[in-house]
């Protein structure tokens, strides 16, 4: 039998890849207030992330994520690589990855999506605006979304 | 005398030249009707003559027998072939002749035919050939170096002399109005003649005779091969020659040259003689030089303002977006739970963060607005003001103003752009408005080139004449911040976009009475 997810039993696993301390900050002051149980799991940069899923060194117990939140320019292994990697990968490639970047450019959009980025999310400048991003993020992707059930068996 | 003389006759009769048949000693035995026509003798003057009466020279020296040889072999020396030699009429006069001959057993012993054929009109149309020919190689200053000597047919056709003469005239002041150097290569001779100019332009120090091996060496060795190649192609191919190729002159300085000519070919289709221009193209390959060199160096400044844009949009954007939000985290989590100078000092840091956000999103729209175009396309100037329109609505109604337009013409510019100049123009008339309600007009009229301005009309606050060019310069702004926000960069924007599309633009206005911003929209593309 499936279990509920994202309540206190069985929280809402999120990976954030971000190399900017301030971003995972703000991330997490957005999603202080989330509807649901979150649990936030942070890679600095590419490599980290790709240890990350493939639960390699201090990561071997790390959880599958439920959602993946991607910056592109990351240092070591740039996010565009990352989401290659995750997207070719037969077990990891049904995890949705928001591409969540200050890039604007449409190079980077449209690269994003041929690479099949589940969507693309430009950072807000202003506060407001992040915090209305990640909450929008939480909102439809933990809560209007069905995520896939049996990847988490 | 002979019995053959019924079938000689006949024979000699009918041919179309002078015939006439000469004995071992040199005596006229035999001749026709056209050869007393062209000598002017009545035929028994002649017969039992010396052909040297009529034929002076070369004639009985070579055929007849002396004391080395025989008749037979003196004759077989000569037999088939045209020898041009100089007739004597009874009057005295001479003419140019080429006889050809052929010898006839006879019992007496052997005798020579010989068909004779004036060449008058031959030689007179070679000759004018050649002048003409070397009168094109004298169109500078009349001299002529390397080649040999001009000759001058005085009497004939002296009208047509004039005529030629005029016509060279305007050729030779061409020539010398556009400095060029003309030079004439005998192909068969291998002799090169050309003119002072030739001469000052390949750096040539004398006047000694020049050969195609000669004139090779004075070409730069880069482009020696393409100029053979191509000196090949015009004798071989009779392409027309044209080309540029750099000389080196004795004091090693190089000199670019464009040369033009042509072949003139035998009726075999054996090129004779090549003739042409050359003239100095130095300074225009300079330039075109520096030019490619300045486009590289555009470009690559151009890379730099693209570069400077990432820059901007994500490396700058970056820690600032940190700053503000930090800075309006701090405001939201701790107002009023510190004393209120805490809170001011906050509320200026954020205000301070928010401005420097504006200044680099407007900066980035700015370094944007020339490179960032779409292709140009016929577009209807009245949807783009109609974008604008749509964009502006909340303001427009926010201030009630009243914004109308004329029927605006077809262009061929990028629409995107065109929205913005509108957008901004018509922005900028509500913005800086009186107290009374803002209307805003906007008309075209073409001008009386193929250019159409449009106007933006507006019942405004109206500018000093002496902001008139300040106002569209990037940052420039003639309002405190307290009286109407923005960053000075909405006309610099519309003013780098009209460059780029081939336009301009300006403004008239009065303080108090409103201002008019015009914009210049070339009808076709622009450039």
């Amino acid at each position: 039998m499936m279990e509920l997810i994202g309540t206190d039993a069985v929280p809402i696993e999120i990976l954030l890849v971000e190399d900017s301390p301030g971003d995972v900050r703000l991330t997490q002051e957005a999603f202080r207030d989330a509807k649901v149980h979150i649990d936030l799991h942070v890679a600095s940069d590419g490599a980290e992330a790709m240890a990350f899923l493939g639960r390699e060194g201090k990561h071997a117990n790390a959880p599958r994520p439920d959602l993946i939140l991607l910056d592109l320019n990351l240092p070591k292994k740039d996010g565009r690589e990352v989401l290659k990697e995750i997207k070719e990968s037969p077990t990891l490639k049904s995890i949705p990855v928001v591409v969540l970047t200050t890039s604007a450019f449409e190079a980077d959009i449209l690269r994003s999506y041929e690479l099949h980025a589940n969507c693309y999310i430009t950072k807000p400048v202003d506060l407001d605006g992040f915090l209305t991003v990640v909450k929008s993020i939480d909102s439809f992707w933990l809560s209007v979304v069905k995520l896939p059930r049996d990847a988490r068996l | 005398m002979m019995q053959t003389d019924g079938w000689y006759r006949g024979l000699l009769e009918a041919a179309p030249d002078a015939m006439v048949v000469v004995n071992q000693c040199g005596e006229i035995v035999l001749l026709n009707v056209q050869a007393e026509k062209q000598f002017g003798y009545r035929r028994d003057e002649l017969i039992g003559q010396s052909i040297k009466d009529i034929i002076p020279e070369g004639f009985a020296e070579r055929l007849i027998a002396d004391g080395t040889r025989t008749a037979a072999e003196a004759l077989a020396q000569q037999i088939g072939t045209g020898i041009e030699l100089t007739g004597r009429r009874k009057d005295g006069s001479e003419f140019p002749i080429e006889i050809l001959l052929s010898p006839l057993e006879d019992p007496e012993g052997i005798l020579v035919m010989a068909a004779i054929r004036d060449i008058t009109k031959r030689k007179q149309t070679e000759e004018a050939l050649r002048q003409s020919e070397e009168r094109r190689c004298l169109l500078e200053n009349g001299r002529l170096h390397g080649s040999g000597k001009v000759t001058r047919d005085v009497t004939a056709r002296k009208k047509a002399e004039e005529d030629l003469r005029d016509s060279e005239e305007m050729v030779r002041m061409a020539v010398e109005a556009a400095e060029m150097g003309t030079w004439f290569w005998n192909v068969q001779r291998d002799e090169i003649s050309w003119s002072d100019k030739f001469g000052a332009l390949f750096g040539l120090t004398s006047n000694a005779k020049l050969t195609y091996k000669l004139i090779i060496q004075v070409i730069h060795q880069d482009d020696r091969q393409r100029l053979d190649q191509s000196v090949q192609n015009t004798l071989n191919l009779g392409v027309p020659y044209d080309i540029e190729y750099r000389v080196v002159w004795p004091d090693s300085s190089v000199h670019w040259i464009a040369a033009k000519g042509r072949a003139y070919r035998s009726a075999q289709g054996v090129a004779e003689h090549m003739q042409g221009i050359v003239m100095d193209i130095t300074e225009r390959k300079t330039s075109e030089e520096r030019l490619v060199k300045m486009m590289g160096e555009l470009k690559r400044s151009n890379d730099d303002l693209q570069q400077f844009a990432y820059v901007a949009s994500h490396d700058l954007q970056e820690p600032l977006r940190m700053v503000a939000s930090y800075t309006q985290l701090l405001a939201r989590r701790y107002k009023g739970r510190r004393d209120s100078d805490a809170d001011e000092l906050i509320a200026y840091a954020v205000d301070g963060s928010n401005r420097m956000q504006v200044l680099i999103r407007d900066l980035l729209a700015y370094s944007r607005a020339g490179t960032n175009g779409k292709a140009l396309r016929e577009v209807a100037s009245e949807s783009a003001l109609k974008e604008a329109l749509a964009n502006l609505r909340a303001t427009i109604e926010d201030s009630g103003a009243d914004v109308t337009y004329d029927p605006l013409p077809t262009v061929t510019t990028d629409s995107v752009q065109l929205a913005q100049v509108f957008q901004n123009l018509v922005g900028n008339a509500i913005k800086y408005r009186r107290a009374e309600l803002p209307h805003v007009h906007v008309s075209a009229a073409k001008n009386g080139g193929d250019e159409w301005i449009f106007s933006v009309r507006d019942n405004g606050l109206g500018i000093d004449s002496q902001y008139f060019e300040r106002i569209f310069v990037l940052f420039q702004r003639l309002h405190g911040r307290e009286e109407f926000e923005g960053t000075g960069i909405g006309l610099a924007i519309c003013r780098k976009i009209l460059q780029r599309l081939g336009g301009r633009i300006w403004v008239e206005s009065q303080p108090e009475k409103g201002s008019t911003f015009y914009f210049a929209l070339p009808e076709g593309a622009g450039k």
